[in-house]
This record gives structure tokens, sequence and C-alpha cells, in this order.
């Protein structure tokens, strides 16, 4: 029921993308990211996703391609990429060797670190401040996971064919919001709230927000609760929530 | 004149405690998620008596109700001739070993009245009857596609729903080709790319999909489909459940001039009671007498009694004709309403089965905003789905609704002072 390219996908632009968020919102993770200068690391994954992540004072961005890396980790296969970023697989540089230190010292355990919030003890969440990153790190991996989803796995893409066009706001109130825009069933997930959308789904807190995400309280009568609010054009919401159900079953 | 604006705290306080017992406090079409209760705290959740076309919930609020439980009530809610005659009924029983012989007179009653149907068969609910029709169609053909049109509703069975839902399997609608209305060269293509493979087409009389303007069929249409359906041997089904009776008392296939082999219906049957039928052209019957196909409730007497009372009422009233006058009259009257304040508000497919939509924006939110409003001053409407006009509508009613019309368009334009700088 879900296909290793399509969880490439996810892994690459939502799991790992999410440390352009953890370097924001974790200063350790920003301490350990700091460089003289700055470092790039390329992901490639043969017949699937390619992208680098550039390291600058701190800081984080991802882009997609490798052309500009320093350091280029390639995959022969989609499967060989998860595994990597499952923990069960390794992964040696094709170029960039004199890089290897921040591969090894840096860049390793700053994903041990997003694997610790990504895969929250429920010890670890009754800390506050971990709660709140570990919460917004998840909304960031799954609303991009949902434009994943949605434009490769062939569910996903059945789900897409019904969105028209347009901006959905996906958010959490008061705390992160999420873009997804849609032109032709194709979706592409910003990491921030739009100024305006075609329609909206809201959780009315983190906390509701990380009941949901754990599979704790039910969406449908969280609506009639009045504590997730949906507005506009709900075909819209309609269909990215079944692609939502198959974000649960990627993310597993 | 100003409207009481509704307060909801029973309805919220009984909705808490079914979640606690009922998956999703209240599940399907008449639940605030599927019903999209937008914002929640605007509408009622549970209803404390229903009388005519009104219902009053839990906080003793008042609607005027558009809905009519999304169709079934069409004479009216508690309609005093179908309730003594199922009250008659019960007296004599209901759900007995032998069906009571009213089954039969219902099915006489379906056959002098549907254009199409030589014989009529029973079940429960819209459901029933679609999955029963696309069985008999394969049962008579050996065939195992089934072509339907976009925008489709045909019940719950895990065929008629999508790949993507919780629950169905691709194995499900492997089956399923999904075409769009009114493009017949691609129909017949489809049809000859799967040469004595299609079982048959099920479709709605009409595009009365959700979300979208409700639209009729291009001229000429139907009567394409049904010559090549004639051609090829393929059944031609109609899901007359939401649609039927409230167009043409012979079946919406009659309205719009052609024949169907199979019709579906179920909401409108019995005003309220439950049962669904089947009805169907005589070389099908056999195949429909071949299914292993039954149910526990499908032939109680009481709905059937229900039934026949409800067609008589509906012949002798003419309804499609009294719905269309009634429900030109209340869009007519929203529609100027919005026009007086600034607002294209579209009345979209037959008026009998209106559909509303705000159309200065295309986002839905200001229909859903007015909508609201609506709701909260007791006029129970809709904001993604048709509505259905029924017997006990007065003139009255429809008077008193654009008015709130008005005050909510107001409301509404009030708050959006950008539109209209």
């Amino acid at each position: 029921m879900t296909d290793a390219k399509t969880l490439a996908y996810i892994n690459m632009y939502a799991v790992l993308g999410a440390i352009e968020n953890l370097c924001e919102l974790d200063e350790k993770a920003s301490e350990l990211v700091k460089t003289k200068k700055p470092v790039s690391i390329g992901l490639e994954v043969k017949g699937g996703p390619s992208a680098t992540l550039f390291f600058k004072n701190g800081r984080c961005r991802m882009e997609q391609g490798t052309q500009n890396c320093d350091v280029l980790l390639p995959f022969s296969t989609p499967e060989k990429f998860n595994a990597m970023v499952d923990g069960t697989g390794s992964a040696l540089p094709s170029k960039g060797f004199s890089k290897i230190m921040f591969l090894l010292k840096k860049f390793i355990p700053l994903t041990d670190l997003l694997s610790k919030y990504l895969r929250a003890t429920e010890e670890d969440l009754k800390d506050d401040k971990f709660f709140e990153i570990s919460t917004k790190l998840m909304f960031y991996v799954i609303t991009v996971a949902l434009s994943q989803i949605g434009n490769n796995d062939e569910i996903g893409k059945f789900s897409a064919s019904f969105i028209p066009d347009g901006i959905i706001d996906v958010s959490i109130k008061d705390c992160v919001g999420a873009t997804i825009r849609v032109k032709d069933h194709h979706m592409v997930t910003i990491k921030q709230k739009p100024e305006a959308y075609r329609s909206q789904m809201e959780f009315d807190n983190i906390r509701l927000a990380r009941d949901l995400f754990d599979g704790k309280v039910n969406s449908i009568a969280c609506i009639g609760e009045g504590t997730i609010a949906m507005h506009g054009q709900i075909n819209m919401i309609d269909n990215v929530n079944r692609i939502l159900d198959r974000v649960a079953l990627y993310l597993a | 004149m100003s409207f009481p604006v509704y307060k909801h705290d029973k309805s919220t306080e009984l909705f808490n405690r079914a979640t606690k017992v009922i998956p999703s406090g209240i599940y399907g079409h008449l639940g605030p998620a599927e019903g999209q209760f937008i914002p929640v705290a605007k509408w009622p959740m549970f209803a404390e008596k229903a009388k005519g076309t009104y219902v009053w919930d839990v906080d003793g609020n008042k609607y005027i109700d558009y809905m009519c439980a999304y169709g079934p009530n069409v004479l009216g809610y508690c309609d005093p001739d179908v309730d003594a005659a199922a009250m008659k009924q019960i007296a004599l029983g209901n759900c007995t070993t032998q069906p009571g012989k009213v089954m039969l007179e219902c099915a006489e009653l379906l056959v002098d009245t549907v254009n199409t149907a030589d014989w009529a068969f029973f079940a429960k609910n819209g459901n029933d009857a679609t999955q029963g029709a696309i069985m008999c169609a394969r049962a008579y053909t050996h065939r195992k596609k089934v072509i339907m049109f976009h925008g489709y509703y045909h019940g719950v069975s895990p065929w008629c729903q999508k790949i993507d839902y919780p629950g169905v399997l691709p194995e499900d609608v492997a089956n399923n080709i999904m075409l769009p209305w009114n493009d017949i060269p691609l129909l017949e293509k489809t049809i000859e790319e799967n040469k004595n493979q299609i079982a048959c087409i099920i479709a709605q009389p009409y595009d009365h999909g959700n979300f979208h303007d409700n639209a009729f069929p291009e001229k000429g249409f139907w009567q394409k489909v049904r010559e090549i359906c004639t051609k090829n041997d393929i059944v031609l089904i109609i899901d007359d459940v939401r649609a039927g009776f409230r167009l043409d008392l012979a079946g919406s296939d009659h309205y719009f001039g052609f024949e169907a082999d199979l019709i579906c219906f179920c909401k409108a049957l019995a005003n309220g009671y439950n049962m669904s039928a089947i009805c169907g052209k005589d070389f099908l019957k056999n195949a429909m007498s071949s299914l292993a196909y039954t149910g526990s409730y499908w032939l109680s007497a009481v709905p059937f009694a229900a039934c026949i009372t409800n067609i008589n009422k509906m012949k002798e009233l003419d309804v499609p004709k009294m719905f269309k006058e009634k429900g030109e009259k209340l869009c007519n009257g929203l529609v100027k309403a919005g026009a007086e304040h600034g607002f294209n508000l579209i009345a979209s497919g037959p008026a009998a089965l209106f559909y509303l939509r705000i159309a200065n924006d295309d986002s839905m939110l200001l229909h859903q905003e007015w909508i609201a409003e609506m709701v909260a001053r007791g006029i129970f409407l809709a904001s993604h789905h048709n509505h259905f006009i029924n017997a006990a509508l007065s003139d009255k009613d429809i008077k008193h609704t654009i008015d709130v019309a008005e005050e909510a368009f107001g409301i509404v334009a009030k708050n959006h002072p950008e539109l209209f700088r």
C-alpha cells in the first residue's frame, strides 16, 4: 500500500527538510552546525529526489538538486536512501571527502537530534519546550509529506486529481502554519502561513494538534466539538484529508 | 426587523456525550463534519421534534428545514395521512415471517406510477437499491465493468466509494470507469475499448453533485446514452434516490424523455419510513430474482403502508408542479435579496432541489458565512449540498425565509466592507 519512491520523496523533503526548522527552533542544533565556512551536503537518489542542505551561520536551508554541494551522498535506489534515513542503512560520499568530519561530527548528530524530536517518548514530551519543538517539527513534516504523497503516490495522486487550484491554509492557531499551493493538481507546501486562502483547516491549539498527530483523538469528532475549524472550498480540505490518511501510513 | 440568534447549549452538551459512545458523535451526512457545520457553534446537533416543514432542536429553537432529512421529508414531517396509514399497519403487524399484502399493493402502485417499471424490488436504503441494481446488471450481462459520471454519489458500498476512501480496496473499485457528463464521443470510445465488458451505466438523472452548481445534461444526451446502451447490451440504471418523485412522479428518466432499464428510489418514497425500491423492465426480472439479496427488515409492512399513502397523496397534490412553483418563488426571492446587498447568489438545478452558491468569491467563505447566519436565525440550509422542497412549506414560510435572508445578507455585507468599496 506504500511505495519506496514516494517514501524517498517524503524522507528527503519532509523529514530531512525539517532540519531547516530544527536549526531555527533548537539552539543546540544551531550551535552544532555553526562552522567557520558554509558547508553543503547533497543527497541524490537515483530515479528519485535530490536536494542539498546548505549550512551557514548555524542555519540551514534546503534546495532541490545537488549541483552546488560540497559533499555528495549518492543512493542507487530509493530503498537504500530510505534505509539511511531510517537508521538501518549507511551512506558513503562520492565527493567532498575533506568535509567528512562535518558529516560525522555535525550532520549525523543533527539527524539524531531530529529523530529524537520526531520519535519523541512520553517522558521527553513532559518538557514543555521539547513538546513545542517536537510538535512544530511534526507539523512541518506532515504538511510537506502531504504534497509529496499528492504528487508521487498513486492513490495520493488520485486524491490530488480532485483538488481544485488554490491555496490551502493548514495551521495550528497562534502557533504555526503552512501553505499548500495546488495548481493543475500538483501540490507544493510552503512552510509558512498564507496571507489569503481558498480553504482552511485550523487546529485550535498545539496540544490538540499533538493528540491528532499521535492518533489519540478523532478528527471528525474534533470538527463537531469545534476544535478543528474548516472554512472555504471544503472539497480541497476533504481530499487533503484523504492524503493525510496516507501520511500516517508512510510515516508510521 | 431583527431575528433572534439561536444558541445551542443542549446540543453541544449532547454532542459531547455522544462522542464518548458513538464514533464521531454524529457520523455521516447528518453530522457536523460531513454536514459542513461551519462554524459549528451556529448549528443544532440534535432534533427534539418535527412537524410539517419545521424542526425544533433540543434547545427549543424552531427551524424551517430545507434539507428535509436530506430528502425523505416530502409531504411534511409527521404527515397525518401517512402516519395514520403506518399506525394502522403497525397494529396489524410489521416485521413478520410472511410479508404483509401491502408489499404487493405497494409494488402494484409503483408499477402503475413509474414509467419504466414492470416490477418492483424492495430494500431499505438508497445504497441497497443501487447495489442491487448493479448486481442485477452484472447477473444479466455476465460482465463486470460499471460506467459512472463525474460527481457521482451512488451510496456507501465499497464499489461506489473511491480508491482513496478509508476501508476501500483498489480491488473494490477496479471495475469502475468514471467519465465526464455530456461527452458522447468519449463514452462511445470507452465502450469500444471495453467491448463486451461493460455491464451497466449508472447515473443520477442530472449532475447534482456537491460543491458545485447543479446542472442538467445537454439536450439529447440521455437519448443518445439510451441508444448506445441498447446497441451494446448495456443496462442503463438511473439512480433516482435523491431526485426521485420531486421532478416527475413517473421517474426522472421520464422527466428527461427516455426510459431507464432499472431505476432506484428511496428518499421521497415513504415520507421518512425506511424503505427503498428498484423498479425495472421485464427483461431484467429473472436476473433480479436470481440474486442472493435480502435483509431482515426489507419486507416490513409499515413502510409499505406509508409508501402507498405517500405516493397517492403526492399524486393528488401533484408535488412536482407544486415543488417547482414553491422552489422558484423561494429561489427568486433569495436571489433578489442577495442582489439588494450586492451578492451574486446563484440558484442552480431544478427548483424542487435547488442548490445555492454566493459567487462573489471562489472560496465559498462568503457563502458559508451567509448560510451560518441563516441557520442561526432558524432557516436550515446547507452550504455544500442541494436543498429539498416539501409539500408543507407555505408561502408564509417562504416569505419568512426571504426576510431572514435579507437580514443575513446585510450582516455578511457589514462584515465585509472591503467587498463594496
